[in-house]
């Protein structure tokens, strides 16, 4: 083998080399851009929820206790860190799962209708119960996109290629949400 | 109103539970409002409805044990990549996207956001796990996963890791619940009428379970009436039930109309399944009808059922134990009338109406999360893809 063979072998492994990192550099970077998108999908939809939940302890339908108690609920999850934005800190995330996980714990009490006595809801307010009910399935589906997306991200960066090169660069790894969003 | 492109990678010459979800969904999207194109393979003189164009014929292709009928190469990429570019949607909705097909063709090259529904429960395929590096980048594209049930999702949570959601199969409910009773299908208190429904000769269907509890329920209710309806070679089934004489009829297959009215005609529908079922949705159809259901126990039928909520259940396989459950049915009529109430609750949340209104919140998440900006997230990728994108 002569030198200018070696040296065309060496190039076309380098060569090699690089187009694998590229690809697999480009498919983190789009898993990464996923994570921040649904993230943020996740935060407008647990501010919505927040909304129409307020909107429900404003109008009367509820007891008084649970009207106090879900626009307390409700007053939290506005003031809380936003999931975008603001303090990206594992921390804050988890601070404010807590506190989305309160204001749903507090809607389910505050919605339990199971006591067959209780009577029959007029149709504006049902109407905006099946809303609440709705933004709360969205949360759910947000949070899914959300976690799944992180968890891909968390198969990626084990593997050795991109610990070896650093392909994630300085990007932190970013952890799913958790807060209760069973149904209400 | 959305742009929705949905993709089935089965042809549609051939009937199946995925090509049906894929037409029903896609006329009730477009009872909605949307804009709604479907891709999937079918013979060059098969007439399909103007909402889908064909890849071509699906070709019998040895894969992961048995023949499937799969569409794929040059031609067929080239298809999906025009139904692509023409279709211009908002969001592309693959259906089975691992088997090596039209599905896994588009899932690569839409650039639209991604939603993809498992439908089938399988088993980890060393087809799968060789291709696995392939397949990869492609299932990473999905924005959304949607499971039509435990099962589905289990396979989605073994193959591609995180998670999915659940949105079940769909029912037309209304076509079950419309449907009129047959007044010779209707019983009496001294003689009421119990149905089976399914292929006759497939262990699994468990006609050969309801046989043998024949017996014993005639014991219990002398003017029971038996009819068995469905496909498939009924000498055994006749060899096993001949004895029984006039209790026990065989009306053969039934047209779709037909099983809807027995459903709705009879005191009792008993579904002795012993396997095979991820999904149940021939309860739903039967409590849809407004049936009164005795279902073995099976996870897909208790969670259908609200545990027995919604009906009874018997021990799967379990002759004797379906006798019992039989007689505490015939003869308890408020306990009767609960399930049956309970039941409609259950048929409504199978609902087409339901159902494909799940799918379009999926949607809307997944264009709303496609719309963020996302240059600010990542600044030091953003340096080496500054250009991308």
């Amino acid at each position: 083998m002569s030198a200018a063979e070696i040296a065309l072998l060496v190039l076309a492994v380098l060569a090699l080399v690089a187009v694998v990192l590229w690809s697999v550099a480009q498919r983190l970077d789009r898993l990464h851009r996923r994570e921040f998108q649904t993230r943020a999908a996740l935060e407008a939809q647990l501010v919505r929820r927040a909304d129409i939940a307020a909107e429900v302890a404003a109008s009367g339908i509820l007891d008084p206790a649970s009207a106090v108690l879900v626009s307390d609920a409700v007053l939290s999850s506005m003031r809380a860190v936003r999931l975008v934005g603001e303090d990206d800190t594992p921390q804050a995330h988890a601070d404010r799962g807590l506190i989305e996980s309160e204001l749903t714990r507090t809607l389910r009490t505050a919605l339990d209708e199971t006591d067959p006595a209780i009577p029959a809801r007029d149709t504006a307010a049902a109407e905006a119960v099946e809303r609440l009910r709705h933004s709360h399935y969205r949360v759910q589906l947000a949070r899914r996109f959300h976690n799944d997306a992180v968890v891909q991200i968390h198969h990626i960066r084990r593997l050795a290629l991109v610990r070896l090169f650093r392909l994630a660069g300085h990007a932190p790894l970013p952890r799913t949400f958790e807060m209760d969003d069973a149904p209400v | 109103m959305m742009k929705v492109g949905l993709v089935c990678p089965y042809s549609v010459d051939v009937p199946g539970g995925v090509q049906f979800h894929v037409r029903d969904l896609a006329e009730k999207l477009i009872e909605f409002g949307d804009q709604v194109q479907v891709l999937a393979p079918a013979d060059e003189d098969t007439e399909v409805p103007d909402y889908v164009t064909s890849t071509g014929r699906a070709v019998p292709v040895r894969y992961n044990g048995s023949v499937a009928r799969l569409s794929f190469g040059p031609v067929v990429a080239a298809r999906t990549q025009r139904w692509l570019e023409a279709g211009d949607f908002d969001v592309v909705h693959i259906h089975e996207p691992l088997p090596p097909s039209v599905g896994l063709i588009a899932l690569h090259l839409a650039e639209a956001p991604v939603v993809a529904t498992f439908h089938s429960a399988q088993t980890r395929s060393r087809a799968l796990q060789a291709a696995y590096p392939l397949v990869r980048p492609g299932l990473e594209r999905i924005r959304a996963r949607i499971a039509v049930s435990e099962d589905a999702r289990s396979t989605v949570v073994d193959h591609v890791g995180g998670d999915a959601v659940i949105i079940p199969n769909g029912v037309y409910t209304a076509r079950f619940a419309r449907a009129r009773a047959t007044q010779e299908w209707i019983g009496t208190p001294q003689r009421p009428t119990i149905a089976f429904l399914g292929r006759l000769d497939e262990p699994r269907k468990g006609l050969q379970v309801l046989a043998a509890a024949v017996g014993r329920i005639l014991q219990d209710v002398p003017g029971a009436r038996f009819l068995i309806a469905g496909r498939g070679d009924a000498t055994q089934a006749r060899a096993d039930l001949g004895r029984y004489g006039e209790s026990v009829e065989f009306l053969g297959p039934l047209e779709e109309r037909d099983k809807a009215s027995l459903l709705s005609s009879v005191d009792l529908y008993i579904a002795p399944q012993t396997g095979g079922e991820s999904f149940g949705i021939v309860l739903v159809e039967a409590i849809s009808a407004g049936a009164l259901v005795v279902a073995s126990d099976l996870p897909a039928f208790r969670r259908v059922l609200d545990g027995d909520r919604g009906g009874y259940l018997f021990r799967t396989g379990d002759a004797q134990h379906l006798a019992e459950v039989v007689r505490t049915a015939l003869s308890d009529p408020e306990g009767a009338r609960t399930r049956r109430e309970y039941a409609t609750g259950i048929a409504e949340r199978y609902d087409w109406n339901v159902v494909a209104a799940q799918v379009r919140d999926v949607y809307t998440m997944v264009t709303e999360a496609a719309q963020v900006q996302t240059r600010s997230a990542l600044p030091s990728m953003r340096e080496w893809f500054g250009r991308k994108r």
